[in-house]
């Protein structure tokens, strides 16, 4: 390699780490303030790097707390949101994709067409449809809520991976005499595995983050998921424990990390079907 | 795309049965969609045309007063103002943060894969979690970005990050292109993988320098997917409410007071359910027309 080329990657690098650094900063800092034995937290100056590092704040988070009982609702919130939209949305793509009747262009389009609408358009009639029903504050009112954004998004993404499963081995498989619901269990759906699986990873992550349907459906600690729930710790205490704060940060964030590391692979195809809601 | 054999216009019975099954299959996820988007969507224009008071829920037909009223009033239209300087300003870095970062991480580093989830997690975690952390990192007293400021010199008080204007609205500008400037990075990075070498070797041999291949060559090729990104992203910044909600709760005194956040103060703080579903529904109104250019383009390009 010639010497100016070399510099030129070490430049790359160098600029290219920097800018990494400094994004990933905020997160770094909140696993750093996290570990900070409280009374290093407020020291003027602040110092960057910890003396001691204790776990005090997690300890605390998950026995004084009501941090778990949030964990454990959106847990509960999330997978039964993404059960519910991937089986439904399985089925509608296949029928979107695979099968010809009137009205489905345009169904397809309509999809589309909902997956952009604001939740805060949709937001006060489903409030009232809730309490009408006798479901406010409810988890069950949450998974209603968040199929509104979950199933097109699912469905959109779902659609494109199941177009790219190669239609000959469908015909094959009914050629040799299957139905079409035997060709789409033992053709369609072991081939679009990996696309029905970072959807599902995608619509858990949506279902976990949410926070408007959370605030205006859920009142009370009983159904409150994280999202909210860490909300009003912040709100409703009288001095603000900002390790505490970031601990509950960090441990939101687990599921996520964990998820993003399966994930790696599928990012790119995820946001080229449509991208990923933000 | 999906023409089977079995697509032709004569209709045997074995494709109406297919027919029929596939109409079985979509049943579920129209039914669904039926109940919670085009029920309420319907339903909240016709809230619109009532005055509603949220508690009891009892209301009175206002016909289109409720229209007449947010259009007459100076609250829709500096929300309105707010919300175009919030996504002008936000889409704006996001694009230019996001492209260059694509570029840069599209090159030849150490630990590129670990570099690229760094990147991409910011637009992974709640928004809650990344508001969380940037309040802590503007937090008057121990907040480590005055700290830094002033140890630098570059100023000698610590800042008001959110309290004051100028401040909270490019506060919550440059808080929304880090959550989602990733978005672009992601998008533009697949695109740039998939542009043929040979484009950058004639380039090159006709004598272009780094800017020129990046503006004869790489822009253009990028120009689709940008359009693409740049329509989504107006859609869903415009939308946003969970970021400015927390970050400021729109204030100081209503300055970062966004469509969304009027429409919930109305429906929620207010009590004012007719007036909130009317806001809702003008806003949407503002954002069809970039909704009908994206389903346009998309299914131009479907899959």
């Amino acid at each position: 390699m010639m010497p100016a080329r070399r510099s030129t990657t070490m430049l790359a690098n160098l600029v290219t780490w920097g800018l990494v650094l400094l994004i990933s900063f905020p997160l770094i800092w909140m696993v750093v303030t996290s570990v900070r034995p409280q009374t290093e937290l407020f020291q003027i100056p602040p110092t960057v790097i910890p003396r001691a590092i204790t776990f005090e704040h997690y300890i605390k988070l998950l026995q004084e707390t009501p941090f778990l009982r949030y964990f454990m609702n959106s847990m509960i919130l999330a997978t039964s949101t993404t059960i519910v939209v991937i089986v439904v949305g399985t089925l509608g793509a296949y029928s979107l994709v695979r099968f010809s009747y009137r009205g489905r262009e345009t169904l397809a389009a309509l999809v589309l067409f909902t997956y952009l609408l604001p939740s805060v358009v949709l937001i006060i009639p489903l409030y009232l449809m809730m309490v009408k029903l006798g479901l406010a504050n409810t988890l069950t009112s949450l998974v209603i809520a968040y199929t509104t954004f979950a199933l097109p998004y699912a469905l959109w993404l779902l659609r494109s991976f199941m177009a790219g499963v190669p239609e000959d081995l469908e015909s094959a498989a009914l050629v040799d005499g299957a139905s079409r619901i035997g060709a789409f269990i033992d053709v369609i759906l072991p081939q679009a595995l990996p696309g029905i699986i970072s959807t599902a990873l995608f619509t858990f992550i949506l279902a976990w983050n949410e926070y408007l349907y959370a605030l205006v459906m859920v009142n009370s600690d009983q159904a409150r998921p994280l999202t909210t729930g860490v909300m009003n710790m912040l709100i409703t205490s009288f001095n603000i424990e900002w390790s505490l704060l970031m601990a509950a940060s960090v441990m939101m964030s687990i599921p996520l990390i964990i998820i993003f590391a399966f994930l790696q692979s599928y990012l790119t195809r995820g946001f080229g079907a449509g991208g990923v809601k933000g | 795309m999906t023409i089977s054999a079995s697509q032709h216009r004569t209709r045997n019975p074995l494709e109406r049965r297919y027919a029929l099954l596939g109409v079985l299959l979509i049943a579920p996820t129209v039914l669904i969609l039926c109940a919670v988007i085009v029920y309420p969507l319907i339903s909240a224009i016709y809230l619109s045309l009532f005055s509603i008071y949220t508690p009891t829920l009892k209301g009175s037909w206002v016909g289109l007063g409720n229209y007449a009223q947010v259009f007459g009033s100076s609250g829709f239209w500096g929300a309105l103002g707010t919300t175009v300087t919030w996504t002008v300003g936000t889409l704006f870095l996001q694009i230019v943060f996001g492209v260059a970062m694509a570029l840069l991480l599209n090159q030849n580093i150490l630990f590129r894969s670990l570099a690229r989830s760094l990147v991409l997690f910011p637009y992974f975690v709640s928004t809650v979690v990344a508001v969380l952390i940037w309040r802590w990192l503007f937090n008057d007293l121990y907040g480590i970005l005055s700290h830094l400021l002033i140890q630098f010199g570059v100023v000698d008080m610590p800042v008001d990050w959110l309290g004051k204007m100028p401040n909270a609205m490019a506060s919550v500008i440059f808080v929304g292109a880090w959550k989602f400037f990733p978005f672009v990075v992601i998008a533009v990075l697949a695109r740039l993988q998939t542009i043929p070498e040979q484009l950058y070797e004639a380039a090159t041999i006709d004598g272009a320098g780094v800017f020129g291949r990046f503006f004869d060559v790489t822009l253009p090729q990028l120009k689709e997917v940008l359009t693409i990104v740049i329509l989504l992203r107006t859609i869903w910044d415009f939308k946003e409410f969970d970021l400015i909600y927390l970050l400021t709760g729109g204030g100081p005194v209503n300055n970062t007071r966004t469509l969304p956040l009027i429409v919930y103060q109305q429906a929620f703080g207010l009590n004012q359910m007719g007036i909130a579903a009317t806001y809702a529904v003008a806003m949407m109104l503002v954002m069809l027309a970039f909704m009908l250019i994206y389903l346009y383009r998309a299914r131009r390009q479907a899959p």
